[in-house]
Formats: C-alpha cells, structure tokens, sequence
C-alpha cells in the first residue's frame, strides 16, 4: 500500500457573493454594515487521497472548483469545513513569475522569487546554474526582466518554481504559455519527480497532458467531486459529460 | 510564540523583500540614494525659512552642546518624523499593493509591511548619517551618543511597524484607511513639535490654565502624543547631546512595545483571510 502525500478531508469552501459591498467607513458606521451577501460553495464535501510519488490531475469544466481546490491545497484560501494534511513539503506554482520585480535583473530576481518561495540563499546560490540552464535565458540574465519577452518571463519564473525541490509539487494551467520544446522539457521535469518518489498535482484542461503524464484523477463540477480514480476511466467519464472529446 | 518563530524563519524572505525596495526605489535615476536627502532638504529650507526666520521660532540653543542653528534643531525632529510618516503611509497600502503575489503564493504575509519598515528605515538611517555628519560639523559632540541614537531609533522603528501592521489590515478592509491616514499625518504632524519647541507649548498651555473647566492641560494633552517623546529624545541626544530624560525614554518603549504587540496580534488574526479579502 502506498503511502498518502495529501490527504482532502470533507473539504468545503465557501465564498460570499455580495450583492451589496460598500467597504467604507460611512457604511459601516452609518447603516452598521458593509455588505449585504449570500454563501457560495464553491467546493463542497470534497474527499480524496493523493498517493505518493503519483502524479495527480484535477479535472473540470471552468467554475467546477478546481483553482479554488488548488488555492486550498497551497495554503492561500483555507476550507471553511473539512480539512486538508500534507505530508511534506509543498510548494505551489499557480502563477509563475508573480513577485518578480520588473526593474531588477533576472539574477536578483531568482534570488527574490527563490526565497518568496521558501528557499534558503544557500539553496539558491546551489541550484542557481540549473535553474538559469533551465529557463535558456543564460544570455539575458543581467538584463532586467521587464525586456524579457513573455516566453522568457514565464520560463524563468518555472525554472525557479520547479527548482524549490518540494514533496509535493501543485501546478495550475501554467504550462499553455511557453513554446512545445520548454513544454516538453517540463514534461520531462514531471517524469523525473515521480521517479524519485514525489508528488505532482495539476490542474489542465488539455486531457492529452492528464491521460500521458497522470496516474489518477479527480472530476470537480460545480464544487462537487464526481468521480476519482486512475486517469483513463476519470477522463472517460468526464468526456462523456460534456458530450464531445476536448481534445488533446 | 509559534508565530514569532515562523516570523524568524523568514528573515531571509524580509532581507530579500527590502533589498528589492532598496534597490528599485532609486534604479534609473541620476542621483539614487542621494533622491533620500531631497525631501528632507527642501522641507527643511521651507520651515526654517518660515518659522525660523519669519516667525522666530526660537529654540533654545542645545544644552550642553551650545548649537544654535534652526535648520538642524529641526532636523533632528523632521527627519524621526518623515520616516515615521513614510512608514505609515507606504506600510498601510503594503497588503493591497501586492495582492496579487498574496493571492497566489504562500508565505509569511507579515513580511511585506515590515519589508517596509525595513528599507524606510535603510533610507532614514543614511539621513541620520549625513545629520550626525552636518551637526558633527557644526561643532555638537555626536559621536559617542551614536550607540543609544541607534537604540530610539530601533524603538521608532518597532513603534512604526506596529502601528502600520494594523493599517495595513484595516486598509484591505476600509480602502479609505490610506485616504484618511493622509489627513491624520498631516494633523499629527502639526501637533507634534517638530516645526515649533515644546516650550512654546508649556508657555501657551500655563496662560491657558485648565481646559474648559476640566482638569486636562494644553500640555497634558500633548504628553499623550507618542511622537512628543520621540521627537524629545532624538533632540537630548542629538542637539543637546546629553542622556535623554529616562521617563521619556521608558515612554517611548512602552509605546514601542505596546503598538508592536497589538500590531502582531492584530495581523496575525487577520491574515489567513487575506488572501480572499483583497
């Protein structure tokens, strides 16, 4: 029996929908509230484990949870019900180059983007030649990002994100952006994590990308999970939903 | 105590934030650090221009260091006060200004307003510098009062940073928080003496007498001013050179110590719903 990487617990996560939102201090000293709202359930009673060493891929129409589910999984959002264990550690690119900062060179930028993401400077200074060797842009890294091109942002942004070295790897749709070869050196990065034992969850709308790369899978519509299991029987039951193959 | 240790831990994180701050404020410009002295300077050519050469605002000349220049008598005030301002102003928008690095990344939250304490304060320090210099110049005896200008300083700097940790929450809550703080420094500002000595204030407070009928003082009032002390015991050390007053002192670490443990506790109640807030 394999061990458990994450473990979702009766997960629920609810939002306010407000129909009214008046976040200033008139309204709230002179009506004595600020907002008028309902409860939104954006996931609810969601239950699964995430074996280790797999790779895990989070499946769904738009609006079906899942990026909530991300967000939960990465410690950004925290349920309202249920609860979420992980069993190591964890690190989440849901949005790679986000606290670059654009007057800075690429070098400075590893180093910042590197410890907002938890690493030490040591680990940095370590992984410093992969992770330029991993983004290619070795020629550009003294220049400022803000003269990167958007391929080059997000490949360094992804060099550094996949060199935190986590247990537990969570991705969201970030891989859309970059040419097929930087695709495929990614891929690649994924095949080499399962290898030594670690954990990937992502979340994609490409089922190409799930049924080659994911062992197992969860379907999420409307907050609620429908079916989890291996990919290929998940998948199937999720095309059949929506009526036609999305594709890969 | 969990929390301070997760604090800790990322003071790496912080180094790199401020860093950030440090290094992108001035990248670009001709003049860099040197931008950090500007603000201060034209202040100062205004105020002593007006109050100390239109209104003769006239301070006692430093006791036992015989200074007697206005422009550095109130140096040693505006200089406390600017970063205290910059802190709060630039603190109190620290959380809203980088939401989106909030919303998808996890991390410390606290770091980013204290980021901002941070490089104000590297930007305050090398104004303090060129002060001690220019005064050092003008024939005070600084020097051996550096160790404890260092420590208000550092009690100044926890001081800010509590006070901007609750308005950097109550600002993701009320956007008027930065509209209305604006108007709050400004006021502060006036009620603080920085521009005018204290002992203006005693003189207009005793011809006064008691307020209304009730037992508060015009002077009484201000000493309920944390800036008060503050500005009080950076002119001891610096103008006159001399151990500040130890009341003062243990008032501004009171002060310090209060706003920094309300500060904390009230962020770290707060920040787990950040995220969805913003």
């Amino acid at each position: 029996m394999t061990t458990t990487a994450v473990r979702v617990d009766h997960v629920g996560k609810s939002f306010r929908l407000y129909r009214e939102r008046n976040q200033t201090i008139k309204s709230a000293v002179m009506r004595r509230r600020t907002s008028v709202h309902e409860d939104f359930w954006a996931l609810r009673d969601v239950s699964f484990d995430v074996p280790q060493g797999s790779t895990f891929g989070l499946i769904g129409s738009n609006g079906s949870g899942k990026s909530t589910l991300l967000k939960c999984l990465a410690n950004i959002y925290y349920p309202n019900e249920g609860s979420i264990k992980h069993f190591g550690r964890i690190a989440a690119m849901l949005e790679v180059g986000s606290g670059f900062h654009t007057e800075l060179s690429g070098r400075e930028n590893i180093f910042l983007n590197g410890s907002i993401l938890g690493m030490s400077k040591k680990e940095i200074t370590r992984k410093y030649d992969e992770i330029v060797d991993f983004s290619g842009v070795e020629k550009f890294i003294d220049q400022p990002v803000k003269n990167y091109s958007s391929g080059m942002y997000v490949r360094l942004g992804f060099a550094i994100a996949i060199n935190v070295d986590p247990d537990i790897l969570i991705v969201d749709e970030v891989l859309a952006v970059g040419d097929s070869e930087f695709q495929e050196k990614c891929f690649q990065k994924f095949r080499d994590f399962k290898a030594v034992g670690k954990t990937v969850i992502l979340v994609t709308h490409s089922m190409g990308t799930v049924k080659e790369l994911c062992d197992g899978a969860a379907w999420l519509n409307q907050g609620v999970l429908m079916s989890v299991g291996a990919s290929a029987p998940t998948i199937a039951e999720y095309e059949r939903s929506i009526g036609h193959d999305s594709g890969s | 105590m969990n929390y301070l240790r997760e604090v800790f831990a990322s003071r790496e994180l912080l180094g790199n934030l401020v860093s950030r701050e440090v290094k992108g404020k001035y990248k670009r410009t001709v003049f860099g650090q040197l931008w950090s002295l500007a603000n201060p300077l034209a202040l100062m050519v205004i105020y002593t221009f007006v109050f100390g050469f239109i209104f003769r605002a006239n301070p006692a000349p430093g006791d036992p260091s015989g200074l007697n220049v206005f422009a550095l008598w109130l140096l040693c005030g505006l200089l406390p006060w600017t970063f205290f301002s910059t802190v709060l102003t630039l603190g109190s928008g620290s959380l809203v200004a980088n939401a989106g690095l909030i919303q998808k990344v996890y991390f410390t939250r606290i770091v980013l307003p204290l980021s901002i304490v941070g490089s104000s304060a590297y930007n305050w320090a090398f104004e303090m510098a060129v002060l001690v210099i220019a005064l050092s110049i003008a024939g005070g005896f600084v020097l051996p009062w550096i160790p404890v200008l260092l420590v208000v300083m550092v009690l100044l700097a926890a001081f800010a940073a509590g006070v901007a940790l609750m308005l950097s929450i109550a600002n993701v809550y009320f956007r008027d928080t930065e509209y209305f703080l604006t108007i709050v420094l400004q006021i502060w500002f006036y009620l603080t003496p920085i521009i005018y000595p204290i002992t203006l204030v005693q003189k207009a407070s005793a011809d006064a007498g008691s307020l209304l009928g009730t037992p508060f003082t015009l002077s009484g009032i201000y000493q309920l001013n944390p800036m008060n002390h503050f500005v009080t015991v950076f002119r001891q050390l610096m103008y006159d050179n001399r151990w500040p007053d130890g009341v003062e002192m243990l008032v501004c670490l009171g002060w310090a110590a209060g706003s920094m443990a309300v500060g904390i506790l009230v962020f770290r109640r707060n920040q787990r719903n950040l995220a969805e807030t913003l």
